[in-house]
């Protein structure tokens, strides 16, 4: 490819959506007949100290077609995004955020912020809702480094985007996530007790839902956890997710599946 | 009808390369150098945010002296370059002799044909990993494109720079025995460079994708203590 230069009328800026348009590259996925794989439920948790997010593995089609899905992404330093929807669409969708925020931060020398950020993604899912059968809908969640808080993004189908100040939940688990969050979620919770909260949320979703992938034991596979901080994105190690996962299991063990009294 | 004055092709050349180093010359000079672990480069710039070093991709940074207007619209194309390949195939694909080739067929265009030649000359370094090397590549205001040993100087008196940093000496050694070497070679023996009038930056691999960082003031000045 030659060197892409622009004249001064028709120069696509930082957007790199738009560059890849005036270079006539599709970003659009080509229609597809058969069943297409859908990814499942997501939580995001507002703390004192930044956010927490919480997926599972699974991908469904007409069987289970993936068990070690990575639903959440890296987009930079301080945001994770997560998706839900038709999984080839989400991760093109994954692919293009992560590339977007680096080309602007590149182009311009200076990192969009948070609200920027989760603003140039309502266009992008309505382009990826609005071209394709298959829907894609993320979840967006960081740490807003210029008014040093955690946020949490909420989109509908149409690139709505709705900032949430308590928890976001996206996927088909969802009734079930956001039943635990409801009953769970308070102010102020530390990081701990979020990721605690938010793995309860995913065990629950696993549990109910035929799409949602829970703690897989025999596999060693389990949901992903997440922390974005001041210091940034984090994943928690698979040695401390499984704990966390068995705690849960064994307190639903010896409750022979009860899910109520204290809740956990 | 008026006849034009005959100019040999010799004579519009040397002409127009004239022009060229004339502007380059009236900037300051940059020092690329690789270091133990990565590749450093430094600038003497007063302004703190009209930048000549910046990152391009993963691996790779660009350099530029002489208009800055123009060796940002190199810049910016250069972004564009690596981001629009790195997404129609790999990131691994993306490469720093592959880059420099493009300016070059730009630059040599720009210098032959009837417009005004670009005041520029970049560099193109690329930090190495597994098969590929740590290399960095100058590419003159003309498109000639050289593949630099161990380091490159760039704009106004770079010759005189040149053998001050030669005479630093010729072995690899760490960032901050670079580093002096370089602001050294910079200065000279009659005057000394502020730390807020240098820009500095390099390509290191500090465990995350992206390679690229600035160095501020104070790790600067630390760093030359």
């Amino acid at each position: 490819m030659a060197l892409p230069l622009f004249d001064v009328a028709s120069d696509p800026g930082p957007s790199f959506a738009s560059l890849l348009a005036k270079l006539n590259i599709a970003v659009q996925l080509p229609g597809v007949t058969n069943d297409p794989v859908h990814a499942t439920t997501v939580v995001a948790l507002r703390c004192d100290a930044g956010v927490v997010l919480v997926a599972d593995r699974q991908a469904t089609a007409a069987a289970i077609a993936a068990r070690d899905m990575r639903k959440i992404a890296e987009a930079d330093r301080h945001t994770a995004i997560a998706i839900s929807g038709t999984a080839a669409a989400g991760m093109e969708f994954i692919r293009i955020s992560q590339l977007s925020f680096e080309h602007y931060e590149k182009m311009m020398d200076e990192t969009l912020s948070l609200e920027g950020k989760s603003n140039y993604l309502s266009s992008l899912i309505q382009q990826v809702n609005m071209s394709t059968p298959f829907t894609v809908l993320p979840l967006v969640a960081g740490y807003d480094v210029n008014h040093n808080r955690g946020r949490v993004f909420e989109y509908d189908v149409a690139g709505g985007c709705y900032e949430k100040d308590d928890f976001g939940v996206i996927g088909s688990g969802t009734p079930f996530a956001e039943s635990a969050l409801r009953l769970g979620y308070r102010d102020n919770m530390t990081l701990d007790e979020c990721i605690e909260l938010g793995a309860l949320a995913i065990y629950e979703a696993g549990d109910n839902d035929p799409y949602t992938g829970g703690p897989d034991f025999v596999r060693g596979i389990f949901p992903i956890i997440v922390t974005v901080t001041a210091n940034g994105f984090v994943e928690v190690d698979e040695a401390a997710t499984r704990t966390i996962f068995e705690t849960i299991n064994n307190r639903r063990t010896a409750s022979k599946g009860r899910a109520g009294g204290d809740l956990r | 009808m008026t006849m034009p004055f005959y100019v040999t092709p010799e004579q519009q050349m040397k002409d127009r390369a004239e022009y060229a180093q004339k502007g380059i010359a009236r900037g300051r000079t940059l020092i690329a150098s690789i270091y133990d672990c990565g590749v450093l480069f430094i600038a003497e710039n007063p302004s703190a945010s009209l930048n000549k070093i910046s990152e391009i991709y993963d691996r790779i940074a660009f350099a530029g002296v002489g208009k800055y207007n123009e060796f940002h619209e190199l810049r910016t194309a250069g972004v564009r370059w690596a981001d629009s390949t790195g997404f129609s195939y790999s990131r691994e694909d993306v490469d720093a002799r592959s880059l420099a080739n493009v300016y070059a067929q730009y630059l040599g265009a720009s210098f032959t044909d009837g417009g005004k030649p670009l005041e520029v000359e970049i560099l193109v370094a690329q930090l190495g990993i597994r098969n590929k090397p740590t290399k960095i590549y100058h590419v003159a205001f003309e498109g000639t494109i050289t593949d630099e040993e161990r380091f490159a100087i760039l704009g106004g008196d770079s010759e005189t720079v040149r053998s001050r940093f030669l005479a630093e000496g010729e072995d690899v050694v760490s960032l901050a025995t670079t580093l002096q070497r370089a602001v050294r070679a910079l200065s000279g023996p009659d005057r000394t460079i502020p730390v807020s009038d240098l820009e500095v930056a390099r390509l290191e691999d500090l465990g995350s994708r992206r390679t690229f960082s600035r160095l501020s003031d104070d790790d600067v000045a630390q760093l030359l203590a």
